[in-house]
């Protein structure tokens, strides 16, 4: 049955295959419309460079007037990313706004990987490394790129 | 970013609260939970009842009961509005169509300038693509009503189409954007009443195009404006007065859509 949240990942999936952003893909499941794959490469001159972070991404009908829940399936050390992979992103939770797409999704965390918000952590390790000890969280970070090739 | 988790994370910092799990989702799990015991047992929009039941509410509460009599001395009836955030915008745009319905001039009119506005949207800078989607759904309602002969068929079907969960937000959302556009088309007059150091795109973005923001006098200034309609808002809170208090918006105008406004609430006033 078409609902208008269905029409309207069908419209996102065809916009996102037309005019891709670069450096993030994504695409529904065979089966089900309501979840998507999808992956972000690592930004360059960030420690996430070459990395292939793949994610999900679940839609319910009531989207677009809700955000989906979006969660890193590959394993991320970053301050804005729980254990489990969920992400911490205004945009994702109190900040949605319906005019919102799956590119705008996508290259919204993409670019939380250039800029973590340390002040705001889901991942408090990560964000002291990233605050007092740079080197040692690109270390830990490096180790999520190579964990990446694999998964 | 995150801000309804800063507050639970900031005292914990020190330790590691990767094991703490989730704070975002469970809040959210937490608000999803009233919200679907509110959707469970409150219609988008309800029937039409006459206005003496209000008086059921406030059985013990005087000032209420005083406020309701001269409510009932203005009003015949009342159509109640799911209480979530959407209530103004979703109150509106339904009196809105309702009355126009029974006005077929009128609503070739308003037919046209929902024509228009999309590109206005776009010339504002909302995205195309998305502003489409709202836009290609706004009118094929307003098309549907528009292919119906007879009125109170058009007007069962409005109430139908307004009780679809997503088409009664769609409907909400592009009269959102519309309110977003209004603000800044004219944005030298409504920077005034704007608090704080926001500007108004930014109060657009923050507190009127996402679902489920509360909606303010501004709110419904530019929405009037928008949608080129005047509403009168009677007032009813427990303040000094046995009487409720009227605004008419625009300031002078004709209103043809009538509003009860207890706090926090829109429903609509039929007279």
């Amino acid at each position: 049955m078409s609902t208008p949240a269905r029409r309207r990942l069908m419209r996102d999936f065809k916009r996102l295959q037309e005019d891709p952003p670069t450096g993030v893909s994504g695409a529904p499941t065979d089966n089900n419309i309501m979840i998507w794959n999808a992956v972000i490469f690592g930004p360059h001159d960030t420690p996430f460079e070459d990395g292939t972070f793949k994610l999900t991404i679940e839609f319910t009908e009531e989207y677009p007037n809700k955000p989906p829940t979006v969660r890193f399936v590959s394993h991320m050390f970053h301050p804005n990313v729980y254990a489990d992979g969920g992400i911490c992103l205004d945009i994702l939770q109190n900040r949605w706004s319906p005019t919102y797409d799956v590119s705008a999704i996508l290259t919204s965390i993409q670019s939380l990987l250039s800029d973590p918000n340390p002040n705001s952590p889901a991942n408090s390790m990560a964000a002291q490394l990233y605050k007092e000890n740079r080197r040692e969280y690109e270390k830990r970070v490096k180790a999520c790129v190579e964990q990446s090739f694999i998964d | 970013m995150g801000d309804q988790a800063e507050g639970l994370t900031n005292n914990s910092s020190e330790t590691n609260i990767e094991s703490s799990g989730n704070q975002d989702e469970l809040i959210m799990a937490q608000q999803r939970q009233i919200e679907k015991e509110i959707s469970e047992t409150i219609p988008l929009v309800g029937e039409l009842e006459a206005i003496t039941t209000l008086s059921s509410e406030y059985s013990t509460d005087e000032v209420y009961l005083s406020k309701i009599k001269d409510l009932v001395s203005k009003y015949s009836h009342i159509r109640r509005t799911r209480p979530d955030g959407n209530c103004f915008f979703r109150a509106f745009s339904y009196a809105t169509l309702e009355r126009l319905l029974g006005d077929k001039e009128e609503f070739i009119k308003f037919y046209k300038l929902a024509e228009n506005s999309k590109s206005i949207l776009v010339e504002l800078g909302f995205q195309q693509f998305t502003v489409e989607d709202f836009y290609d759904t706004y009118m094929e309602v307003l098309k549907r009503l528009a292919d119906i002969d007879n009125v109170e068929a058009a007007k069962k079907e409005l109430h139908t189409i307004f009780n679809e969960q997503g088409y009664s937000d769609y409907m909400v959302v592009y009269l959102r954007l519309l309110t977003s556009a209004q603000l800044q088309k004219e944005q030298d007059f409504y920077s005034c009443f704007i608090e704080g150091n926001r500007t108004v795109a930014d109060f657009c973005h923050q507190e009127v195009e996402p679902m489920y923001k509360d909606s303010d006098h501004i709110h419904i200034m530019a929405a009037c404006s928008a949608l080129n309609t005047g509403v009168r808002v009677s007032y009813m809170d427990r303040g000094t007065g046995t009487t409720v208090t009227q605004h008419d918006l625009p300031e002078g105008c004709i209103p043809t859509v009538h509003l009860l406004y207890r706090p926090t609430h829109y429903d609509i006033l039929y007279v």
